[in-house]
């Protein structure tokens, strides 16, 4: 282990690798800061870029842009009260107070130490979690790998977020079906193609992925018109104020920090669970925890309350990355969207990634922590300028943003179907957005159709076809059993919440 | 009309039409003695997709819910007039990419961009759109080494690029 890490170090802080995180986290903060475009959109922007670099480095760019994003995310919420991420919401409930306030500096430099320290810690686990668990996972067979690509989609349908279940739900198998298109590697016959050669090969993951996030996205702000309010406008030409915080105040964060950096450790680990749940918990821990007094300042510029959020989806971050490394398999959108980026570089990962690429393995786990320490020194005393950039007429950045949504795509293949293909996707996914159906369920269920289909075609020859495999084994039962308790939690949810209500209504 | 029903209509049509034509995969001769063939997995998404849909659409009409309504009034602030006009743009720039070359096509897709968003200034929309593409272009061909094509009517007209 301790060879395989030292290779991953040396890797990591290669020049060229470090200048890498640099580039990611400084593309990611900027992408990242513009509302609507989240962590998915700036790492579908920027693999194509990737495609030339070896595997590491792309990986080690994907994963600054990754942070980037979530930090870009959290300065556009503090700033201007617009998350460019559903994971930085949670930090606009008391940053953004804090901003109009004259403290947006203080909030700014508070997201930054906390998602510093959120980062280090979950960088920490990640470095004894991911190997654990890579070696757990090498006892794993098809019909484990099967219950848990199944777990997984449940997990994102449940966590969608009240009401959602079912169209998080259809969504997922919206993107099963899409990755049906093209041939099948098994037995290649050609499905769904309906005599098209440029559908053989089936639809790009970066096509479907740039369509119905970035793509989409655009087309939208081209639809609602929306501009930028004179209250915006005038909070980025204001001064930030001092990014510098009082002992009193680094004393009163500290312990928010630790404990918040370890629930969104655990969280990020859940399949579906990811950024947003664990900023939304750590929000609703710290006020539960919070004295009278201090519970008072929730909402209203308390530290704690933008503590708390920041360090717990920078946490949850990391730990999303120990399922994709060590099992293969994406517990978000974001992860399900790198997950596509490692597949096209020749790189399947899952338990063996661990022993055969110990160089990308452990420099991956390393450049997320330069990636924190770039964000810190770097970021964070230039952005009051890349704010500045915030204030680019929309006129002119949608644009630019289709252009480089589709030109990332046409790159890649030079085929002029793909950029036709991306036109109708996006508008359906535009449809969609309209009747509030989440995409990301749909581009996890598009990475994971291929393998699931592989695995359970697999388990099912092993059992004879008989449907046996499913509670034979004790990790398959388990695994399922899991799905079966998710798949019942918004019933559940929905009960105690029901029960709070009539409770607080007496 | 609440957005549950409309979606689930779309899905209900999507997932009948790929369940339909999951009948039309074809099976090897030795697939059939396979536990699972290239049809199996889609046959099932099919179903289940009709499934859900019909679930979905069944609770549309009898869970009410306010947050679903479809907002028919917001709905007409919404500009799609522009929406459509930056679809057809896309596309125009699917065809002209090869026909025009990609500094020309995206010169002119960039030009109609911020003429479609109402950018005024003459000076940004020349600058942006002509700087963006050769740049652009030359990172792409001179740093990257990315082969590309001059374009097909430049084919035509002093020949092809050797």
């Amino acid at each position: 282990m301790m060879e395989g890490i030292l290779e991953g170090v040396s890797t990591a802080l290669s020049t060229y690798n470090i200048m890498m995180v640099a580039i990611g986290c400084f593309a990611g903060t900027f992408i990242g800061m513009l509302p609507g475009l989240g962590p998915i959109s700036a790492i579908a922007l920027m693999i194509p870029i990737t495609y030339g670099m070896d595997p590491a480095s792309g990986l080690i760019l994907i994963a600054g842009v990754y942070y980037g994003a979530i930090f870009g995310g959290s300065t556009s919420s503090i700033l201007i009260n617009a998350p460019g991420v559903a994971g930085t919401v949670a930090t606009s409930f008391d940053g953004y107070p804090m901003a109009k306030q004259g403290h947006a500096g203080k909030a700014l430099a508070i997201a930054a130490y906390s998602s510093f320290t959120g980062g280090t810690i979950a960088a920490v686990f990640l470095l004894f979690a991911a190997p654990a668990l890579a070696k757990v996972s090498l006892s794993f067979q098809s019909s484990d790998y099967f219950a848990l690509m199944v777990l997984g989609l449940t997990a994102v349908a449940a966590f969608a977020g009240k009401g959602k279940f079912l169209k998080a739900a259809i969504m997922t198998l919206f993107g099963l079906m899409l990755a049906t298109v093209g041939t099948d590697g098994d037995t290649g016959v050609s499905r769904y193609t309906f005599g098209n050669m440029d559908l053989i090969d089936g639809i790009s993951f970066l096509l479907l992925a740039m369509a119905s996030f970035a793509l989409s996205e655009a087309l939208m702000s081209v639809i609602e018109n929306k501009k930028m309010s004179k209250e915006e406008e005038k909070a980025l030409k204001t001064n930030i104020g001092s990014l510098k915080l009082t002992k009193a105040e680094v004393k009163e964060m500290a312990p928010v920090v630790g404990r918040s950096s370890v629930l969104g450790f655990f969280v990020g680990v859940l399949p579906g669970a990811g950024s947003t749940i664990a900023s939304f918990l750590a929000y609703g821990m710290e006020r539960s925890l919070a004295s009278a007094k201090d519970k008072l300042k929730f909402g209203k510029g308390s530290i704690k309350g933008l503590a708390a959020p920041e360090s717990a989806n920078n946490a949850a971050c990391s730990g999303s990355f120990v399922p994709l490394l060590t099992l293969g398999i994406p517990g978000s959108g974001t992860t399900a969207v790198i997950l596509g980026a490692l597949l096209s570089y020749g790189i399947q990962p899952g338990p063996t990634l661990y022993t055969d690429e110990p160089a990308l393995f452990w420099s991956v786990i390393v450049s997320m922590y330069i990636g924190n320490i770039v964000l810190l020194v770097l970021n964070l005393p230039l952005i009051p300028y890349i704010a500045k950039l915030l204030a680019m007429p929309k006129q002119i950045l949608t644009p630019l943003v289709i252009f480089f949504s589709l030109v990332g795509v046409y790159l890649i293949t030079f085929n002029t179907f793909d950029i036709y293909m991306m036109v109708i996707f996006s508008v359906v996914a535009v449809m969609l957005r309209l009747i509030d159906y989440p995409m990301a369920p749909m581009i996890l269920g598009f990475i994971l159709g291929k393998m699931m289909e592989n695995n359970l075609r697999r388990a099912l020859t092993i059992s004879d076809g008989s449907l046996n495999f499913l509670w034979e084994r004790p990790i398959t039962a388990t695994i399922l059993a899991l799905t079966i308790i998710m798949l019942l939690f918004p019933l559940i949810s929905q009960y105690f919440s029901a029960k709070i209500v009539a409770e607080e209504d007496r | 009309m609440t957005k549950n029903r409309i979606g689930s209509l779309f899905f209900l049509i999507f997932s009948a039409t790929y369940f339909y034509y999951s009948f039309d995969i074809r099976i090897m001769q030795v697939g059939y003695i396979e536990v699972m063939t290239a049809r199996t997995f889609p046959y099932y998404l099919g179903v289940l997709g009709i499934s859900v849909s019909i679930l979905m659409l069944i609770l549309s009409f009898v869970k009410f819910d306010v947050d679903d309504i479809f907002d028919f009034e917001k709905f007409k602030t919404f500009d799609f007039k522009k929406g459509l006009y930056f679809v057809l743009a896309m596309l125009f720039y699917g065809y002209t990419i090869r026909t025009l070359g990609f500094i020309i096509a995206t010169i002119i897709f960039l030009i109609i961009g911020f003429k479609i968003l109402e950018e005024r200034n003459l000076k940004i929309i020349i600058f942006t759109s002509f700087g963006v593409s050769i740049v652009f272009w030359l990172l792409l061909t001179q740093v990257l080494g990315v082969y590309m094509a001059q374009g097909m009517i430049f084919d035509q007209l002093i020949g092809v690029q050797k």
